[in-house]
């Protein structure tokens, strides 16, 4: 573009944010808030600029970036952006002002170290979707765990200790042996730039055996990341005990980046081993589902119901990125651009639940089920947004959710009926357990007094919800527009797998 | 009687290790004439001291780079070599003196403790370390060794008030004693297997296979005590724990590096012959195994960090084994170890440098109590050592990272994935204490007094350079992975 690296200052303005907002004075709270938000918007500003040159009929890298960087170890600073990236991209970008909106009044305990940490988080996430050298991913895979890290353990919960060691364990562990398994590639095919090793595997392609081996590495580490069942019991955790502004980005973003590595990376990467894990990991989603949405089912705090619905709705996602080929051999692009679509609306929907548990968290102290009740008339424009966030959730047409379901149970019906029948039991009990939320949450007598006297949403407030709410109705009703965005990369992609 | 006559090539090559000599004399001179000896004068800063050890130590640093470049010269009839190998691991030796002695007034001075003895030390100790790493016959790696040993069992023992450091320094000297003997029994039956020779030029096809293997695994062993790789790996904690911290930290790094070059020198010259990388192998896999996991449960960061220095020595010795893999001596892995060596340098010297800016009354400031809620009180000095921590991890963008990177990929490309993978799996063990000091600075409330020491300057610039060097070497570490890359092209020749 005009050789201006949209790319690298897309990914690099948070940090140089997070770098010159740590001359600032630590008294100076509202420069502090002010500034990064600024620098969360300018980065908007400049992923949308990418995205009015962003040709979508192209299935291939965009705005491509390639330096030598470390060439004696063979690591390559290599950047571009696809159809599969994009909108995970502008899903980050869009999200975080929001997300530095709201903690406007919530964090007041060492607010210079909280939004530096952010705007490192940011960079981490956006360099992980662009980067397409094994090892530069690799680092941003990583680096990103250091300030969400920080973030859960300082400014989290009671047992906010807890929940960032395993937090950071878990995805560790996980990311090591990955780490071993990309060495050996490059030991396969001399290098780590991604579309050189694709080009490679067409033509002297991995044995079978090396394949599976592989596969399982990278598989492992984003299996606990999306998180896969039974690899999800950080997840609950982290949610819980994270400040409101670290449940968001870790529902609406880091989430995204274990089903994203899937597509990028584990499947393309080794095709023969992903026919052979396919139904493996299905069924295991398949029981997400279901599980993820019993367990949502019996909770009683809000906060880590809508984090178990998570783990149900990250299986549908999985579902539909490995529903790629019918039983006759044709490629089926539905489930991948459902998938795809589903990551940015549970992003949406999830970020929102969570913005909107944050709020009456900050007034009320508890998110206890049983202390609430009947708050819709004390409280009513709070409520709408709660409805709106709780319909897009389970998946009403017009809104987000249907048009990602729809996408990826229609592809996962094509390829395997059986699997369709029990997703959708996911969808009913879905919408059991977010409808049973809304009523014992809003609806009914208001039985606590403190209750009587809750504020309801306040400027600020509206002002980051509203957002949200217009992307959900507009991706609810145009998903054409953001579906061209993807089509023409997935349908390149399935190549790949071939 | 022949005429002693120095080449230039040989003054050359000497300049550096003279030069730290000489500043060690100066600095006991300049103590004697200008301190009066008033218990008072302990707790001065002594800024001309540190001054002059820092003007030294640019100096030498700087006589690196006199002499040629990328050849391998063999000077003083074979008894040491001067190549860029050398000079690499010399540069670590006295960058981490540098460091020290810059940190040293500070600390020193604060926790009442300042006396010229401990600069003269360092340097006297860095100059025979320098000479270790340049060193190619068997008695010059014995005397570098014996007196770069003397130089560290004094400053074990350096706070005579402590309980342990005399213990420590007790210890370390028995043991020292007890691997000095192991050398040199070592080096006695490969002066038998090469028939008579001292050289180790002279340790290739033509060693003794029988005499060869023993004195090569006895002189390893030597070694092994002196870098602490498991089982010989028992005096690190204590000695650690008893050693002033900042004297900790220069011989965490320092003599690493100095045995660590030898060994490599050593191992290059004799070859497979003696099938010793299956040995080295399986030290290296105990040595990390062990290492890391007692570190697990350490509260004290000085035994602490000693286990994860034990564990650091076991990712070292993974080159070393596959530059003899099958027989055919490959020098060119060995680079992952240079560069491992010098993310070490700056991450290690980082946190020892940290914590030297602590105190706690006249004592070291060293448990994790201790440093609870460090992030709220001095929030740089927690970062610096959040920084380290997180190198020595092994975590993206710090040096510790690309240091790892560099050996495992080693050992992938070697066929040897399995190294890698055990490397991998204790570095995930190692994870959990490295992120236990973190946990304590960061997400627990101050419950002790800790104090910061006064006129700091000379600590604060070290921290500076440390964190410096670990985000530079994660970031930009190109131009020491090539210069690494070439140090060990003529290794071995």
């Amino acid at each position: 573009m005009n050789g201006l690296p949209i790319l690298t200052l897309i990914i690099f303005t948070p940090a140089v944010g997070a770098l010159l907002l740590s001359f600032v004075d630590r008294k100076n709270e509202s420069v502090m808030r002010q500034g990064a938000l600024m620098i969360s918007l300018v980065t908007l500003l400049l992923s949308l600029v990418m995205l009015t040159s962003f040709d979508k009929s192209l299935g291939s890298y965009q705005f491509e970036e390639i330096q030598a960087w470390v060439p004696s170890l063979g690591i390559s600073y290599h950047l571009g952006i696809d159809g599969i990236s994009i909108l995970l991209v502008l899903l980050t970008t869009f999200t975080m002002p929001l997300v530095f909106l709201s903690t406007w009044k919530c964090v007041t305990d060492r607010v210079k170290e909280f939004q530096i940490c952010l705007l490192l988080l940011q960079s981490g996430m956006l360099g992980a979707f662009l980067a397409l050298d094994l090892i530069f991913f690799y680092l941003f895979w990583e680096a990103m765990l250091i300030p969400m890290y920080f973030i859960i353990g300082i400014w989290g919960g009671q047992r906010r200790i807890y929940a960032a060691i395993k937090f950071f364990i878990y995805t560790m562990v996980g990311s090591l042996l990955m780490f071993v398994a990309m060495l050996w590639i490059y030991k396969h095919a001399g290098t780590f730039d991604l579309p050189t090793i694709l080009a490679s595997l067409q033509s002297n392609p991995m044995a079978r055996e090396e394949q599976l081996w592989l596969f399982a590495a990278f598989a492992l580490s984003f299996a606990i990341k999306v998180p896969i069942f039974p690899l999800h019991t950080w997840l609950p955790d982290a949610h819980v005990e994270a400040p409101t502004a670290g449940s968001v980005v870790l529902a609406g973003v880091l989430l995204k980046m274990g089903t994203y590595g899937f597509l990028r990376f584990g499947m393309p990467l080794f095709p023969d081993a992903t026919v052979v894990f396919t139904p493996w990991i299905c069924w295991l989603a398949l029981i997400g589902i279901v599980y993820g949405a019993c367990m949502a089912l019996v909770q009683n705090d809000i906060k880590k119901l809508v984090a178990y619905s998570s783990v149900s709705h990250l299986g549908y996602v999985v579902l539909g990125i490995f529903m790629y080929r019918q039983a006759n051999g044709a490629d089926s692009v539905e489930g991948i651009v459902g998938a795809i679509l589903q990551m940015v609306n549970h992003g949406l929907s999830t970020g929102m639940l969570f913005l909107l548990i944050g709020i009456i968290y900050e007034r009320r102290h508890t998110r206890q089920l049983a202390n609430y009740g009947g708050i819709a008339k004390v409280v009513p424009i709070y409520s709408v947004f709660f409805i709106i966030a709780t319909l897009s959730s389970i998946g009403l047409p017009g809104l987000n959710g249907f048009v990602g379901e729809f996408l990826i149970l229609l592809g996962v019906f094509k390829v395997e009926p059986l699997y369709a029948v029990i997703a959708s039991t996911g969808v009913v009990l879905g919408a059991v357990y977010m409808l049973t939320l809304t009523r014992r949450f809003l609806f009914g007598p208001l039985v606590h007094e403190e209750n009587a006297h809750i504020a309801d949403v306040s400027a600020r407030e509206i002002v980051y919800l509203t957002p949200i709410v217009v992307m959900m109705v507009w991706i609810g009703l145009g998903s054409k527009s953001f579906t061209d965005l993807v089509e023409p990369t997935v349908i390149q992609y399935l190549d790949l797998l071939r | 009687m022949e005429e002693l006559v120095f080449s230039r090539a040989e003054f050359e090559a000497v300049l550096p290790s003279a030069i730290l000599f000489a500043t060690g004399l100066l600095l006991l001179l300049m103590d004697t004439c200008f301190g009066d000896r008033d218990p008072n004068e302990d707790s001065s800063p002594k800024t001309h001291l540190v001054l002059t050890g820092v003007a030294g130590a640019l100096l030498a640093f700087a006589a690196l780079s006199v002499s040629a470049g990328d050849t391998s010269v063999r000077l003083f009839a074979g008894a040491m070599t001067d190549d860029l190998f050398g000079r690499f691991a010399a540069g670590i030796i006295i960058l981490a003196t540098l460091l020290t002695s810059l940190a040293a007034g500070g600390y020193l001075s604060g926790i009442g403790k300042h006396r010229g003895e401990f600069h003269a030390l360092i340097f006297l100790g860095a100059g025979a370390m320098v000479l270790l790493a340049q060193a190619t016959n068997l008695i010059s790696i014995f005397v570098a060794v014996e007196t770069l040993s003397l130089a560290l069992y004094v400053l074990a023992g350096y706070v005579r008030a402590w309980r342990e450091s005399a213990e420590g320094a007790f210890k370390y000297f028995i043991m020292g004693a007890f691997s000095s003997g192991f050398l040199l029994l070592g080096m006695a039956f490969l002066y038998g297997a090469s028939g008579g020779s001292i050289q180790l030029a002279d340790f290739g096809d033509g060693l003794d296979p029988v005499l060869g293997s023993v004195g090569t695994l006895l002189v390893i062993i030597g070694f092994a005590f002196k870098v602490g790789a498991v089982p010989f790996h028992s005096w690190v904690p204590d000695v650690y724990q008893g050693s002033p911290v900042l004297a900790a930290g220069w011989m965490a790094v320092a003599v690493k590096v100095a045995s660590f070059a030898a060994l490599l020198r050593l191992v290059m010259a004799t070859g497979d012959s003696a099938n010793m990388a299956g040995l080295i192998m399986a030290i290296a896999v105990i040595t990390m195994a062990l290492g890391n996991l007692a570190a697990l449960n350490q509260t004290n960061l000085k035994r602490m960090l000693a286990y994860s220095g034990i564990a650091h020595s076991g990712y070292l010795m993974i080159p070393v084994g596959l530059a003899l893999h099958e027989g055919s001596v490959n020098p060119k892995v060995l680079a992952g170890s240079l560069f491992y060596l010098a993310a070490y340098l700056v991450t290690t010297l980082g946190v020892f440098v940290a914590l030297s800016s602590l105190k706690h009354g006249d004592r070291d400031c060293d448990t994790l109590d201790a440093i609870k809620g460090l992030g709220r009180r001095h929030p740089l000095i927690a970062l610096a050592i959040t920084l380290s921590m997180v190198s020595l991890a092994g975590i993206p963008l710090t040096g510790g990272f690309m240091g790892k990177y560099f050996i495992f990929r080693d050992a992938v490309l070697g066929g040897y994935w399995q190294l890698a993978v055990i490397g991998i799996v204790t570095s995930m063990v190692s994870i959990y204490y490295y992120l236990r000091p973190v946990v304590a600075m960061y997400f627990h409330e101050p419950s002790e007094k800790i104090e910061k020491v006064e006129a700091a300057w000379g600590l604060h610039l070290a921290l500076g350079i440390t964190s410096f060097g670990i985000l530079y070497l994660g970031v930009m570490p190109e131009r020491l992975v090539a210069l690494s890359l070439r140090s060990v092209e003529r290794l071995g020749m």
